[in-house]
């Protein structure tokens, strides 16, 4: 597998690994028993990804590693800036840095490269994020077939390896990719995919019944969302909070379709009273306001949630819906938009895509 | 996303206080987040072959013991690690549920429903009264009122107020359309009455072509019918129906169930539906039309088959309805008089008469006749080898309705061998009518 190699790079970084047995007598060995030895800022690199600080994560990343550093630590930091950039949606300087590296599967990425350092390891250390990016990377700079391929690639790797979470990751990277281009066989057959292995997991269960609705299959929707239901019943986990608010989202769409938004949003009211941060079923009841000419409630019910619950409404497709309303309510729409982007800058994390709002 | 808006002058000078916003409401769509990239932690920080059975001393939960601190000290910062790690692969599948309104006019289709979002609003300091709004279709023919306060007007729209409807409309014609909104109401202290008209134009177009083809094999009439989607949308088939005409009875004839689909363990749930790409899909359906009866014939030309109905779905079950035009039979014509051999001799002799019996069948209602039988010479300057004996010109007179004649015609031929009797054509005097030549008849021609 080649890292993309970008064209109009001058003189890229070379990789320090790529020179033969790096070793150095300072390093003492690694044996993962504890998680400092992935690295030994791993709390403060955890901080960041959470904070979805990538600007801060980006700088603070070594350019180069010294040589005391382990070639796996190395490979972490090329990882971490890489995902950093593929969040700032710098894809040009993401391609730049793939092209440093070396071939993903080349024996330098091996731990029994360097027994010294890895005495009882073997193995690749190459993340699998690292492949992902690799894989998603051609279609955001506008190539959307090499990204298939890789991706394709990618889970017949996974196949080959036996990684079952990384398959079922892969399929699901690829389900949405295929959905968001309109591709609903692809992806009604990649979702049969996933369900062959587990035909009775309640959200992919769910997600195949969003995936009808999208399609206008009504009757197979309300079949996957009978489905749900009394699997959710069997396992008698209904009366968990999260499984809970699963049928009743479900139903609540059940109402949507019939255009009985009254009682959608009844449905939904349900699932937020049980849960205050259920971003979906705040999101979809503010949706059926406005399709039951209630624009000035659900214009509240969104900012609100804003203000409340801002680590999950924070989110573009709540924004774009709240911009979609604006533009109906009001006549000077483009201050208010204005100051909801100004408000979603302090408060987003650095990866918040601000075209959403459509300025 | 107020829709194209080509917004009139009002009749009153001075600036409105009202002002319409419009938003085109299909149903809502389920969005699948594809842009914000999602991953498990392990994948990210420990290598990919790091935790496995090549490692066993590295415990699996590695990454678990590491410490992070979830809540920070400085305002403003939050932890938004749900928009990047997810526990269970799956939830990379971007499709949580969300609902998203519809982010763009669109186009509009014939058999749709129209549905649109009208805000009236008031920007101004001034309250607005007694506000008569109206809100009108008006087609290339006609005129569909969908909203009228005039009996009610709204009493006040307060400043920084609203008052929204949303109406509906069934698109039964194509070609150009205007939504026309109307509000004519008071405003501040004054008693004039303002008018605000504001217009959106669009066009309405075919969504789907149905194109046919009748096959006849004895008694079994086959029709094709090829649906294509012009559509910007993949179009869910919810129902394809053909209604016979009174006569007929028809049967879907469908494919085998794919191979794919026998053993998998969630058959119920995954019948594959039958849904035609955007533009230019096809999908084609095939019906085996029988009559009811068996003595009707079919052979009347003019045999209207049936009709579609065909109701397609999109997002969430948005609807449209079509039917087609009647389907005909496509036999061809029925001639009016038929001429049949009832007998003919295989083996003749050579210059000795024989007789060739035929019958003239009057397939119409009304009587016809009389008719003048012969034999139409070939272009070929060839004699004859089988010719009329005697009279050269047979009259045969009037034929009832759906009644027939027999007669002989009485030949001799010429030539030894395997010979033709050809041209033998039928003229209808009264009509001035000359029928198509009954095909050759073949006889052997012995020597004594």
């Amino acid at each position: 597998m080649d890292p993309a190699v970008s064209p109009t790079d001058p003189s890229p970084q070379p990789d320090p690994l790529s020179s033969p047995l790096h070793t150095t007598s300072s390093q003492s060995p690694i044996s993962f028993a504890s998680p400092d030895d992935i690295s030994p800022s791993l709390s403060s690199l955890l901080s960041l990804c959470h904070r979805g600080q990538w600007n801060l994560l980006l700088s603070s990343l070594p350019s180069s590693s010294p040589l005391s550093h382990p070639p796996h630590l190395h490979l972490l930091h090329s990882t971490l800036s890489a995902l950093s950039l593929f969040k700032l949606r710098r894809y040009p300087d993401l391609s730049r840095l793939l092209s440093t590296l070396s071939p993903l599967d080349s024996p330098q990425y091996h731990f029994q490269s360097y027994p010294s350092i890895y005495p009882h390891l073997s193995g690749s250390f190459v993340p699998f994020s690292l492949r992902i990016l690799h894989a998603l990377l051609p279609h955001r700079l506008g190539d959307r077939p090499q990204t298939l391929d890789r991706l394709y690639d990618l889970l017949c790797l996974c196949r080959t390896h036996h990684w079952p979470h990384r398959e079922s990751h892969v399929l699901s990277l690829l389900f949405a990719h295929h959905f968001s281009y309109k591709e609903y066989d692809v992806a009604l057959s990649l979702i049969q995919e996933m369900l062959e292995k587990d035909p009775s997991d309640p959200v992919v269960l769910s997600r195949l019944g969003y995936l009808q609705l999208q399609i206008g299959d009504l009757n197979g929707a309300n079949s996957s969302f009978q489905r749900v239901e009394s699997v959710i019943k069997e396992a008698g986990l209904d009366t968990d909070a999260s499984k809970g608010n699963l049928i009743g989202r479900n139903k609540a769409l059940g109402f949507v379709v019939a255009k009985d938004y009254t009682s959608a949003v009844r449905e939904y009211e349900t699932c937020i009273e049980r849960d205050s941060a259920d971003v979906v079923a705040v999101n979809n009841k503010a949706v059926c306001l406005m399709y039951s000419r209630d624009l000035s409630d659900a214009v509240k019910g969104l900012e609100t949630a804003l203000e409340r619950i801002p680590t999950v409404a924070v989110d573009e497709t709540v924004v774009v819906n709240l911009c979609s309303m604006y533009e109906l309510a009001f006549v000077n729409h483009a201050e208010v938009k204005k100051t909801l982007a100004t408000w979603i800058q302090q408060v987003a994390p650095d990866d918040f895509d601000p075209s959403c709002t459509r300025i | 996303m107020s829709g194209p808006t080509t917004a009139a002058g009002g009749a009153s000078p001075g600036q409105h206080s009202l002002a319409f916003r419009v938003m085109r409401l299909t149903r809502p769509s389920m969005h699948a987040d594809e842009a914000v990239l999602r991953l498990h932690p392990n994948d990210l920080f420990v290598g990919e072959d790091l935790i496995s059975d090549a490692n066993p001393h590295v415990p699996s939960n590695l990454l678990d013991l590491a410490s992070s601190d979830s809540s920070s000290a400085e305002g403003g910062e939050f932890d938004f690690r749900k928009r990047l790690f997810i526990d269970n692969p799956t939830d990379a599948m971007g499709l949580s549920g969300f609902l998203l309104l519809p982010q763009a006019f669109g186009a509009i289709y014939l058999g749709e429903t129209f549905c649109s979002y009208i805000s009236i609003n008031n920007s101004s300091s001034y309250e607005a009264r007694d506000v008569i709004i109206k809100a009108e279709i008006q087609s290339e023919k006609q005129r569909f009122l969908l909203l009228d306060t005039s009996k009610s007007p709204v009493e006040s729209i307060r400043a920084g107020g609203r008052y929204d409807f949303v109406v509906e409309h069934d698109v039964k014609e194509l070609g150009a359309h205007t939504l026309v909104c109307t509000a004519l109401y008071n405003d501040g202290d004054s008693t004039e009455r303002k008018y605000l008209p504001q217009f959106f134009k669009f066009v309405v177009a075919n969504p789907i072509s149905v194109r046919t083809k009748v096959r006849n094999f004895k008694d079994n009439t086959f029709l094709e019918a090829c649906i294509e989607n012009h559509t910007k949308s993949n179009l869910y088939m919810d129902q394809v129906e053909f209604e016979p005409a009174p006569q007929w009875t028809a049967t879907r004839l469908e494919a085998d169930e794919h191979a794919s689909l026998k053993n998998s363990k969630i058959r119920d749930l995954l019948k594959q539906p039958v849904f035609i790409r955007a533009n230019g899909g096809i999908c084609n359906y095939l019906y085996l039309l029988r009559l009811h009866e068996l003595g009707e014939t079919k052979d009347d030309a003019d045999t209207v088959l049936g009709k579609f109905q065909i109701t397609w779905r999109t997002n969430l079950g948005e609807p449209g309805r079509l039917q087609t035009r009647n389907i005909h039979n496509n036999l061809p014509p029925k001639k009016d008089i038929d001429l049949q051999v009832v007998t003919a001799p295989s083996r003749v002799i050579l210059e000795q008469p024989f007789s060739v019996h035929l019958r003239l069948i009057n397939q119409t209602e009304r009587t016809v006749g009389p008719f003048e039988v012969y034999i139409i010479s070939g272009s070929s300057s060839d004699d004859r080898s089988v010719m009329l004996n005697g009279l050269q010109k047979l009259v045969l007179p009037l034929v009832e309705g759906s009644d027939s004649i027999n007669f002989d015609l009485n030949m001799v031929a010429t030539q030894v061998g395997v010979q033709r009797i050809s041209g033998i054509t039928v003229h209808a005097v009264q009509e001035k009518k000359l029928y198509d030549p009954l095909q050759d008849i073949e006889i052997f021609v012995d020597a004594e």
